[in-house]
């Protein structure tokens, strides 16, 4: 292994890979400070122009924007009280407190220190984990990843839908919408109503700008006439509030570690996101805290727990996609995609077929977190200012970057007739508490699902109890009624005390 | 707006299109005999679908007929729908023009317009970034990507 990570350090140190590294980073702090534009949202934009180069440079440039996607989102957090997603209601909470003290360039310090700890030890354990447990995964035969891929289904469906039912049923719509198009196994034409043009089945990309992307421009123009927020660092004449310094550094580094601990292991679970893992960490450091009065009024602790966890997540979401082929959240879900398009099939088979790309796309997800924290702190004041560029000059690019995005994938103008009407369907989704990202799970996987359900049929004959033989099938079955379980435990705590939503998370503006 | 009405509506709507799947045999055309079938997993998860859609629709109806006031995520806010109309209008409208008139004549026109419609007032630099962002998409995909933006077709 230790060869293997030497040799994605050559590869990912050259000229190509660093340029769209510093690219990456830029593009993710610029959109993730914009208010209404998401982490999501930049890497489904830039994903189109990352095809027609290598996959190394194309994947470290997508995770780049991802990784500073997610801390840009802390910027308007922290400066104008406008979380960009629910993960960063708590650091909104505490680094706003500390903005309206003047010490706005403290809350930009720790939450870019705790935010790159967190990402860099989620890397670490992606880099160690990841391959052992895709030699265990190797073992799996056709029958064991049909359990698997159920277990992925009912986990997903459960934990990230609004209800258990709607969950299920975003992931049912992106399985039937999946299933358009010529059968891979049987080369027969499926729900194409006569139209050639659906033989292909519906394209990946437009999809996926028109489910993901544009509900958010559209909300947006929904609230066109909430008034614009001007993004601003407050100074305070004194130089010890516009920093971090080493000590207080040290004082909360304990607080990093753990969260960032809590937040590798919620991220290796599939379903769970940052928005969970920002909270429980929040909640454990509150508890251990030996100023637990401090938090929500502006404390540094707060704010080191919630970002650490937060941006953990980030590193450890790739542990279920790369390992076992399950995209644990919306943006993994997103990255899959993008490994597919590039011809490299996330599972276990990834270490052993690529492994040079692979290695070299962990060596840049560490080297991303170095850049992220030099151009972060030399550039705050610029990446301020442009995302602070008013609405109606960002969003007219957006509708453009998306509109040539889901032309590029084909070149064909059918494809923007299916971006258009995904973009009504993902909207509509989300108003009737269907949730996209698990129906694009569901798009994805069911290909994989297919293909291995027939193998598996093929293999056991008429003799359907050998389906049950294995013991890998007994375990999946039970984790799948665990996590049911589970969601349904947290969904009843949920209810009790309910958390802030992203609508609310705006509106509190 | 109240969710649960729509939720009703929308729940009829897919168990009727899943029942439709479950019973019609034309929505296959052609292909190799398999275990399987082409049809085996699309019929699984129409029934799936009839569960969950039933599910739901069940307990809005449930929560409706009880006279209860809607929760939550269970009100719609419509305000500002209007916006979200127009601007599909301008993106449909985009799509119909582009493979006649060009991207880079359509989508100056398409920005302002989008611009406008989010209250943007600043005609100078709207103007600008209106025209140069899609001379900078155009050449830089022509040259770096060799994607190939429709251009003028009206001669």
């Amino acid at each position: 292994m230790f060869d293997n990570i030497l040799s994605g350090f050559s590869a990912i140190l050259a000229v190509g890979p660093i340029l769209g590294i510093i690219t990456g980073v830029v593009v993710g702090i610029i959109f993730g400070a914009i208010p209404g534009i998401s982490a999501i949202m930049a890497i489904a934009i830039i994903l189109p122009m990352t095809f027609y180069v290598d996959p190394i440079i194309g994947i470290t440039m997508l995770l780049a924007v991802y990784k500073a996607g997610i801390y840009g989102g802390s910027i308007s957090a922290i400066l104008i009280n406008t979380p960009g997603a629910a993960a960063s209601f708590l650091t909104a909470l505490d680094g706003h407190a500390l903005t309206k003290a003047g010490k706005a360039g403290k809350a930009l310090d720790i939450s870019l220190f705790s935010s790159v700890s967190g990402e860099m030890l989620a890397t670490l354990v992606l880099i160690l984990v990841a391959a052992p447990i895709s030699a265990i995964s190797l073992q799996a035969g056709p029958i064991e990843k049909v359990f698997l891929l159920l277990f992925a289904f009912t986990v997903i469906g459960t934990l990230a839908g609004e209800s258990i039912p709607r969950g299920l049923l975003s992931c049912c719509l992106g399985m039937l919408f999946a299933m358009v198009g010529m059968s891979s196994i049987t080369g027969a034409s499926r729900f194409t109503f006569g139209f050639t043009e659906l033989m292909a089945g519906f394209t990946f990309t437009p999809m996926l700008i028109g489910i993901l992307v544009m509900p958010e421009v559209l909300n947006v123009i929904r609230r066109r006439r909430v008034p614009h927020h001007q993004l601003a660092i407050t100074r305070s004449p004194n130089p010890a509030d516009n920093r971090i310094s080493f000590p207080e550094f040290r004082s909360v580094f304990r607080t990093i570690l753990k969260s960032s601990g809590i937040g590798t292991f919620i991220g290796a679970l599939p379903g769970l996101g940052s928005s969970t893992a920002a909270f429980i960490a929040y909640g454990e450091a509150k508890r251990t805290s030996k100023n637990p009065q401090k938090y929500g009024k502006g404390s540094v602790e707060g704010i080191a727990a919630a970002e650490s966890a937060n941006n953990a997540v980030c590193g450890s979401s790739m542990i279920p996609m790369l390992t076992l082929s399950i995209p644990g959240d919306d943006v993994a879900a997103l990255l899959m995609g993008a490994f597919l398009i590039h011809g490299l099939t996330p599972g276990p088979m990834i270490f052993f077929e690529h492994t040079e790309t692979i290695y070299a796309i962990f060596a840049g997800f560490l080297i991303t977190d170095l850049f992220l924290l030099g151009i972060a702190k030399s550039g705050f004041s610029f990446f301020v200012k442009v995302a602070s560029l008013r609405r109606y000059y960002i969003f007219p690019c957006v509708t453009v970057f998306a509109f040539t995005g889901a032309f590029t994938a084909g070149q064909n103008m059918d494809d923007i007739l299916v971006l258009i009407a995904f973009t009504a369907m993902g909207y509509g989704m989300r108003m009737v508490g269907l949730n996209p990202a698990v129906f694009i799970v569901g798009f994805i996987l069911t290909p994989f699902f297919e293909q291995n359900l027939d193998q598996a049929l093929a293999i056991v004959g008429t003799e359907y109890h050998l389906l049950f033989a294995s013991p890998f099938s007994w375990v999946f079955i039970a984790l799948s009624f665990f996590f049911i379980y589970s969601g349904m435990r947290m969904r009843k705590k949920t209810a009790k005390n309910p958390p802030a939503t992203e609508e609310e998370c705006a509106q509190s503006t | 707006m109240d969710r649960r009405k729509i939720d009703v509506g929308l729940s009829t709507f897919l168990i009727i299109i899943a029942v439709i799947i479950l019973t019609n045999d034309n929505l296959v055309e052609g292909g190799a005999e398999t275990d399987l079938g082409s049809m085996f997993l699309p019929r699984i998860v129409a029934g799936l679908i009839i569960a969950f859609a039933a599910t739901i629709g069940i307990q809005s109806l449930k929560s409706l007929l009880s006279g209860a006031k809607p929760e939550g995520g269970e009100e719609i806010i419509t305000d500002g729908f209007g916006g979200i109309f127009v601007y599909i209008g301008i993106f449909i409208g985009y799509w119909l023009a582009v493979p006649h008139l060009g991207f880079l004549i359509t989508t100056p026109i398409v920005m302002l317009a989008i611009a406008i419609l989010l209250g943007g007032r600043n005609w100078v630099p709207m103007i600008t970034i209106s025209v140069i962002t899609p001379v900078l998409i155009f050449y830089g995909s022509r040259e770096f990507l060799r994607v190939f933006l429709p251009t003028w077709t009206l001669t």
